[in-house]
């Protein structure tokens, strides 16, 4: 499947481009094993700054050894962040920050799943975990100004030098601005994105030019903390697994059964009845019922969508107040013109030009002005998004 | 601009002294090789290797035949514990025992034999008052002194206990108690005794496994019948006289050493000032007393986690250690922190200090120095 991403704007009026660092600084890089943070930590070498390598242990998944090379987060992966260390010349440290990885990631993900959303776990890493928990040990062990990563991400300042945005990165396959939108201003403003200019063939032949072990590492493309993707197992031994329910259509009518329907999200087709024009999407699931309802494809386009944490990079988004841009609720997904308004407490409503399709609770919606994220959110659970409760 | 390091984990391994590391590039130039042969260039490698076992059992009172070559102290450990114990036997270990040790007691207890921990005080030292009344037919495995903590324990009243009470073999690991003072392997009564060269100034790659007159060692590697069947493979003999040059340096110079030792970690104790105001907590036996391995400092914090320390400090230019080897950066805490009381907090922020033979007095004070700074840096930035 080829993905068309359609292209955001340029920079709006009172940004202007952020420099990754004007003078050498002492630089911490997240190297988790792979190419990306391998190349990162390299231009910031090259660049002259003093850079730490540091490789972030955050769970027991750590201690599996990986014979296909894919996750970030096994020793595998730590030994080839340290042979990327040694070969630049950087000392490199092993950070545990499993706690607050369980605390900010973990234990959402598995709660999400039990109240029926689909959780997006790397955008709750970069917030809490590589733009915060690891900020902070950065700046109190070593005396680090700065983080760096290898995510696909540039940053804009505003006019005044005040205020810090995401910007989308120059390779639009692979911007991950869409999964560091918790960053507020001050973490942006601590951020470093070296390749936020470049794209993935570039990046690669950085690495091999450079002779670093990661240059032909696969991506990982899995949730780093579900090594073979199987997130129910996970949900299994937590005891959270619902068990077979009823599939039912739009008219309440039982038309089939499910095998549990933490393994449903909206949107999805594998595993329901039909195909061609008569195909069904789950358009909701209910985690107290355990029930999912599908849908014509059709009636999963929606134009309002009900938010929960909804913020700017300057804060939560107050009650009464707009924010507009080209909104998101996929990664790479589709961008429409959407108007975002503030409704207390970090609650939300978006309401769209035109209509995106199957918008999934718990999973991320950013709104872009020109190429600068200015807002982001989480899609409300079900029951927040029945209208009678946002009033 | 770099500053310079200091290196202060000598009991992982400290420094080889430049005449060992001739010697030995000497006899490697030379083409010493596989002393097990009938010609002359084997004859040459196996009178090598022989002065070397004949001159590690002069400095430790034993004869030559008890000394069996090993890799590392943890396989002679494993050695020495596999010649002991029978695989449904009763071993009798502590918490506070080196990670070799513990993973030897582990499989021990998940083959189906019975493990049991003798309990350690607050101060790591091992309590006889807790030995069963009857222990016939058990063995032990206990280290003279601990690496973690620095307590030297009270070997011979334990062993007499120990006797008294029925033990039987005693699988003793020496490693850090060789460093401390010249071994007099007869008196300390063990059937098996493990001691390394890297902690005292040798090489890594070579241990020794010293047991009993009459011993039977039980092979763990059967291999072409070398170290008279106990240890196949060929031996390493540039190593293993290395390891025996640098235990008879060491063992010359051990009192001048001890005393050194003693000088550093007083002008590094005066330099830190007060532990409280640091938020450290000591631990394992009073520093100054004559219960702590020389040159051994330890403490515990409980708003930080060792490993972070050890990195925080590295970046500093100072080498040290949690104490406790670990799988890189779990979170596990410290069994033997645990089992001597402190709290979970204190046990995941063990670290450890040890100086040796070649550490300066300005290394100890500038140390001292950058310490305090680190210490109270990362103390007011990470939240407890």
């Amino acid at each position: 499947m080829t993905l068309t991403v359609t292209p955001l704007g340029g920079l709006p009026i009172g940004w202007q481009a952020a420099p990754e660092a004007n003078s050498p600084e002492r630089v911490l890089v997240a190297l988790s094993g792979g190419v990306d943070s391998s190349v990162a930590a390299a231009l910031l070498v090259e660049a002259g700054h003093e850079v730490v390598g540091v490789w972030m242990r955050l769970h027991s998944a750590a201690d599996q050894r990986d014979g296909h090379r894919k996750s970030c987060c096994t020793l595998d992966a730590a030994d080839d962040a340290r042979r990327v260390a040694d070969h630049l010349g950087i000392p490199f440290h092993i950070q545990n920050l499993e706690q607050e990885f369980a605390d900010a990631v973990l234990e959402p993900f598995l709660a999400a799943y039990q109240s029926g959303e689909t959780p997006s776990p790397c955008v709750g890493c970069n917030t809490a975990v590589k733009f915060g928990a690891l900020v902070g040990k950065g700046s109190a062990l070593f005396g680090c100004d700065a983080v760096a990563t290898g995510h696909y991400a540039r940053r804009a300042i505003s006019d005044d030098g005040r205020s810090w945005r995401l910007r989308a990165a120059v390779d639009t396959e692979k911007d991950q601005t869409y999964f560091l939108h918790g960053l507020d201003s001050a973490a942006i403003a601590r951020a470093r994105f070296p390749l936020g200019g470049l794209t993935k063939p570039e990046v690669r032949e950085i690495a091999r030019t450079r002779g670093l072990v990661t240059a032909e590492k696969p991506e990982s493309q899995e949730i780093c903390f579900v090594p073979d993707g199987d997130y129910r197992s996970l949900l299994r031994e937590r005891g959270a697994v619902r068990g077979e329910g009823e599939v039912v259509d739009e008219s309440g009518a039982v038309v089939g059964t499910h095998t549990g329907s933490e393994g449903f999200t909206v949107g999805q087709r594998r595993g329901l009845p039909g195909s061609g024009v008569s195909a069904r999407y789950v358009s909701s699931v209910d985690p107290v019922t355990n029930r999912i309802t599908i849908a014509p494809r059709s009636a999963l386009d929606v134009r309002n969508i009900a938010l929960v944490d909804a913020a700017t990079p300057e804060g939560p988004i107050a009650s009464g107040r707009q924010v507009q841009g080209l909104a998101r609720i996929r990664h790479r997904g589709a961008l429409a013109q959407g108007t975002v308004t503030g409704i207390g407490d970090g609650a939300a409503t978006l309401a769209l030009n035109d209509p995106l399709w199957a918008p999934s609770p718990g999973q991320t919606v950013v709104l872009y002005d020109g190429e600068t994220l200015v807002a982001g959110a989480r899609i409300a659970r079900p029951q927040l998004a029945r209208p009678q409760q946002s009033a | 601009m770099t500053p310079p390091r200091i290196f202060l984990d000598h009991a992982a391994g400290s420094p080889t002294p430049p005449e060992i590391v001739e010697l030995m590039s000497d006899l490697q130039r030379a083409g010493i090789g596989n002393p097990n042969g009938g010609h002359t260039e084997a004859r040459r490698a196996r009178a090598i290797l022989d002065d070397a076992r004949a001159s590690l059992a002069e400095d430790f009172g034993v004869e030559p035949r008890q000394i069996t070559f090993t890799a590392t102290a943890s396989e002679a450990l494993a050695l020495g514990l596999n010649s002991a114990v029978s695989p449904n036997g009763s071993l009798v270990t502590t918490a506070g025992e080196h990670r070799g040790s513990r993973a030897l007691a582990a499989r021990h207890a998940s083959s189906g034999g019975s493990v049991e921990l003798l309990d350690l005080d607050r101060l790591g030292v091992m309590q006889v008052a807790s030995l069963r009344a009857d222990l016939s037919g058990a063995v032990g495995l206990f280290a003279l002194a601990s690496g973690e903590v620095g307590t030297i324990q009270p070997w011979t009243t334990f062993a007499t206990a120990w006797r008294s009470s029925g033990g039987g073999a005693l699988v003793v690991d020496a490693v850090q108690a060789a460093y401390h003072r010249p071994l007099d392997v007869r008196t300390i009564g063990a059937s098996h005794l493990a001691v390394g060269s890297a902690k005292i100034g040798g090489p890594f790659g070579i241990a020794a496994l010293i047991s009993a007159p009459e011993t039977k060692v039980r092979p763990l590697v059967v291999g072409g019948g070398q170290e008279r069947g106990r240890r196949g493979g060929t031996e390493a003999v540039v190593l293993a006289a290395g390891f025996a040059a640098a235990y008879r340096a060491h063992r010359l110079r051990a009192e001048q050493t001890r005393q050194h030792l003693v000088a550093l970690t007083n002008v590094f104790d005066d330099a830190l000032g007060s532990l409280t105001s640091l938020g450290l907590v000591p631990t394992g036996a009073p520093f100054t007393s004559e219960t702590r391995l020389a040159g051994h400092r330890s403490y515990a914090v409980d708003w930080a986690l060792g490993d972070d320390l050890v990195a925080a400090l590295d970046h500093a230019g100072i080498a040290v250690s949690t104490g406790s080897a670990c799988i890189s950066g779990s979170r596990e805490p410290s069994e033997a922190l645990r089992a001597m009381g402190h709290t979970a907090g204190e046990s995941r922020g063990g670290l450890r200090l040890t100086f040796g033979r070649t550490s300066t007095i300005e290394e100890a004070r500038h140390a001292a120095s950058i310490m305090r700074v680190v210490l109270e840096r990362v103390r007011t930035a990470v939240p407890a």
